[in-house]
């Protein structure tokens, strides 16, 4: 079964901003593939007016900020990158282990979303900084965060816009929906590295597809 | 076919979630108070359709009233406190659910894969749901809408809705200011099941502020404009915020049923839920949002809990606690933050449990009985009883909602309401309809409280059934007042030409009256006949010694000043109609 593959649309965030932006884009994903018995929460972010929907299980919430975490690590210590975010949906399913795999357990990948966020450091990257005098930086600072910041308020919108549009198009690919409540199809939620290293996310998604068992793969 | 029920079943579920979604992100303080004990499981069980639960609806709208091949339109309508014009309105949103083109024949496969085909429209609908869900906090209005419902301010707008099978479509005007977004259609058994929203894609046009604490003043050009447009909802101006009336514009729709719909709805709406002293949302049986069935029926047994249909059991109406046992000082010692989130509860003022209790029963009757039962001639031992034990309730909000005017919840509070109108009214019908009145008169002119005269109005213009027992017993009653109050004088044939019961009513109204220690500001008023003690707007209001002088002055003045606009506007038509009276 070939995997659905949506690309968000990329956005350009300032470090402060990343947690928000996950957690809005993460959350609003993951509400939308949650099947199972959910009440949803919806949740107002700080730094912008957008309000995201929850699905309101505490594990995911939890996975979820741990992946931020990790995610904000990395990239403080590469600075001024685009990186993906890449979220997955898998079955499960039970074979025998084969020359390729160890696992009595295979997943089988049928939905990714890759998130792209492109961290820039706002000092660095105003363009008024190169223009203008050095008595006009603060005026023009400000007008351009400003102005970056509603940009990125739309952008995430539109991000959001770009999910349930994907959700409402592709629905055929779904495995059947377990009964269990919450959250219904497992899922991983990878950090792909920067695009400093071209190649780099290409070797991660390489590796994913080796293991999603794909026969023709193999040979 | 077992599955073809199954379709319908998941369809018309659908609607009812897809319903409870958007009235959930848009219609400020929409939730009911929690029900009882069985409703609640069955709540929960209802809930867990789609698999999102969204928490308790108002019962009303807890049934599934909805056709399937029936379209199923919502209007998010945002409209301007202060101009009680329809011309405020603005439909902001209107979403749209139906199930279009014709189905594929699905009822010759087998059962089998009839069964898929129903579980996948289930499976398609929860995805569908969820998006819905999702959107709705995306569009602009979802931001209104969290701004109206954040405090207990009041702002200049107000969001409301309605519900039609048909609306009528948009202007060109319109249509181009208008974005629409279609969620891809499911299929199902009946055709595709397709949801779309036009929505506005900017509200910054609109200037949504808390509006200042509201002025005493007359709204003298209160409008309910029921001859507009019968169908539609009232103005929304003089109403709470939140809920509005649901005018069911549906093909086919009974008169009858809609002004009883439009009732309810406009008094009792959610907004207990801002009440100050309010220890719970509005009641099951206070969320009148009786949605019709698709002929425009109300479904009288809407409020299994507490009501029964068709019937004037005050015994059987447990109203909501949120007023009745909450003890308050005189409300305008409140200061105008407790009148307004008064006005935005539209409840009668909860100083006086036991005949708010009374009111709030009789208020009540209309949502209950049949939209198609006359109220008139009314129950009237019974319901005069009930009527007393209401009258100082009504006394009492009067002497507060004088000058706000917003106020549905009024209605059978207001004497002098139905006073004033009956003054208006020509000597045709004695049966305490307002058949004429208005209609002669125009739209509601009255000051304040006119919620009761739109009311009533509306009746009148649709068909005359006036299901308002309230208001066939305090017309009668406040019908000698009106006179006096009008004319200074006793016209005795007012009184004769009522009906027996009324006069039986009168009587013991009167003899309240004549009990009750005076309040007499103006000793023109105490000079008057015992006719004239009926009058409702000063002696009535001395039946509460817990009221001020000041705020009787208070009351004087707004009573003068409506007076004094009944008069200017009607005088002609009240000679006229005393003098045919006295012939």
């Amino acid at each position: 079964m070939n995997a659905e593959v949506c690309e968000l649309k990329e956005l350009e965030v300032a470090h402060f901003e990343i947690r928000e932006v996950l957690r809005c884009i993460l959350h609003t994903i993951i509400f939308h593939r949650a099947l199972g018995l959910i009440r949803p929460k919806g949740i107002d972010c700080e730094h912008f007016e957008i309000t995201y929907v929850q699905c309101g299980d505490a594990e995911v919430e939890k996975k979820i900020e741990e992946k931020i975490d990790e995610f904000i690590n990395k990239t403080e210590k590469h600075p001024n990158r685009k990186s993906q975010i890449c979220l997955s949906f898998y079955e499960i399913k039970n074979k025998q282990s084969t020359w390729f795999s160890n696992n009595k357990v295979e997943r089988l990948y049928w939905e990714h979303w890759y998130i792209n966020l492109h961290v820039i450091n706002p000092k660095s990257h105003g363009k008024s900084h190169h223009n203008k005098a050095t008595t006009d930086l603060g005026g023009g600072a400000l007008e351009e965060s400003t102005s970056r910041h509603a940009a990125l308020e739309s952008s995430i919108r539109e991000v959001l816009f770009q999910i349930i549009r994907f959700v409402n198009e592709k629905k055929d690919h779904l495995p059947s929906i377990p009964i269990q409540e919450g959250i219904s199809f497992p899922y991983e939620i990878t950090i792909l590295s920067s695009s400093d290293s071209p190649f780099g996310w290409h070797t991660d998604v390489l590796k994913r597809m080796l293991q999603t068992g794909h026969p023709t793969m193999i040979s | 076919m077992a599955e073809s029920s199954r379709t319908e079943q998941i369809i018309t579920r659908f609607y009812l979630k897809a319903l409870h979604a958007i009235l959930g992100s848009r219609i400020p303080h929409l939730h009911g108070e929690p029900s009882s004990s069985s409703a609640a499981t069955h709540a929960r069980k209802r809930d867990r359709w789609f698999n999102l639960a969204l928490g308790d609806l108002p019962p009303a709208l807890d049934r599934p009233h909805h056709s399937v091949m029936d379209p199923m339109i919502i209007d998010v309508i945002l409209s301007a406190r202060s101009a009680p014009a329809t011309a405020a309105e603005v439909v902001v949103e209107r979403w749209t659910a139906q199930c279009e083109s014709p189905p594929i024949s699905w009822n010759h496969t087998s059962d089998s894969s009839s069964s898929f085909l129903s579980r996948r429209t289930y499976k398609k609908s929860v995805l569908l749901l969820r998006s819905l869900y999702s959107f709705l906090r995306l569009l602009p209005a979802y931001r209104v809408f969290r701004m109206l419902s954040s405090s207990n301010q009041s702002y200049n707008y107000d969001l409301s809705y309605r519900i039609s099978s048909f609306a009528e479509p948009f202007s060109r005007v319109e249509e181009r200011e208008l974005k629409l977004h279609s969620f891809t259609p499911v299929e199902t058994q009946f055709g595709q099941l397709v949801v779309s929203v036009q929505y506005r894609p900017t509200l910054s046009d609109f200037n949504i502020e808390v509006s200042s604490l509201l002025p005493s003043m007359i709204i003298t050009d209160y409008v309910g404009s029921p001859a507009a447009e019968p169908m539609r909802v009232f103005p929304s101006s003089p109403y709470e915020g939140g809920a509005r009336p649901m005018s069911f514009s549906l093909r086919g729709h009974r008169t009858s049923a809609n002004p009883s719909a439009h009732r309810p709805h406009s008094w009792t709406s959610a907004p207990l839920a801002h009440h100050p002293m309010s220890s719970s949302p509005i009641p099951a049986s206070d969320a009148t949002f009786s949605p019709p069935d698709v002929y425009g029926n109300r479904i009288p047994s809407q409020r299994p809990a507490t009501h029964r249909k068709g019937s004037f059991s005050f015994d059987e109406f447990k109203l909501s606690p949120p007023f009745s046992p909450s003890p308050t000082p005189s409300p305008p010692a409140h200061g105008s933050s407790y009148l307004q989130s008064r006005l935005r509860s539209e409840t009668a003022p909860v100083s006086i449990p036991q005949p708010l209790t009374g009111k709030n029963q009789v208020h009540r009757s209309p949502n209950l009985s049949d939209p198609t039962r006359s109220f008139l001639p009314p129950p009237s031992p019974r319901s005069m009883r009930m009527d007393l034990s209401s009258q100082n309730s009504p006394l009492e909000s009067r002497s507060f909602r004088k000058s706000e005017g917003l106020r549905i919840g009024d209605i059978y509070s207001n004497l002098q309401l139905f006073t004033a109108q009956k003054s208006l009214k020509d000597g045709r019908d004695d049966s305490g309809r307002f058949s004429s009145v208005l209609s002669s008169g125009g739209s509601p002119r009255l000051g304040f409280s006119r919620s009761s005269s739109r009311l009533s109005i509306q009746d009148d213009l649709d068909d005359g059934d006036f299901s308002y027992p309230f208001a066939v017993d305090d017309v009668d009653t406040s019908d000698s007042q009106t006179r006096s109050l009008d004319r200074k004088e006793a016209p005795e044939s007012v009184q004769a030409s009522s009906h027996k019961s009324q006069d039986a009513a009168v009587g013991i109204l009167v003899h309240m009256l004549k009990t009750a220690p005076p309040l007499r500001q103006d000793q023109s008023y105490s000079s008057r006949s015992s006719r004239s003690e009926l009058n409702g707007e000063i002696d009535t209001s001395s039946l509460f010694m817990s009221r001020k002088t000041s705020d009787a002055l208070e009351e004087l003045q707004s009573y003068k000043e409506i007076k004094d606009i009944l008069l200017s506007r009607s005088g002609t038509q009240l000679l006229e109609s005393v003098q045919h009276r006295k012939e």
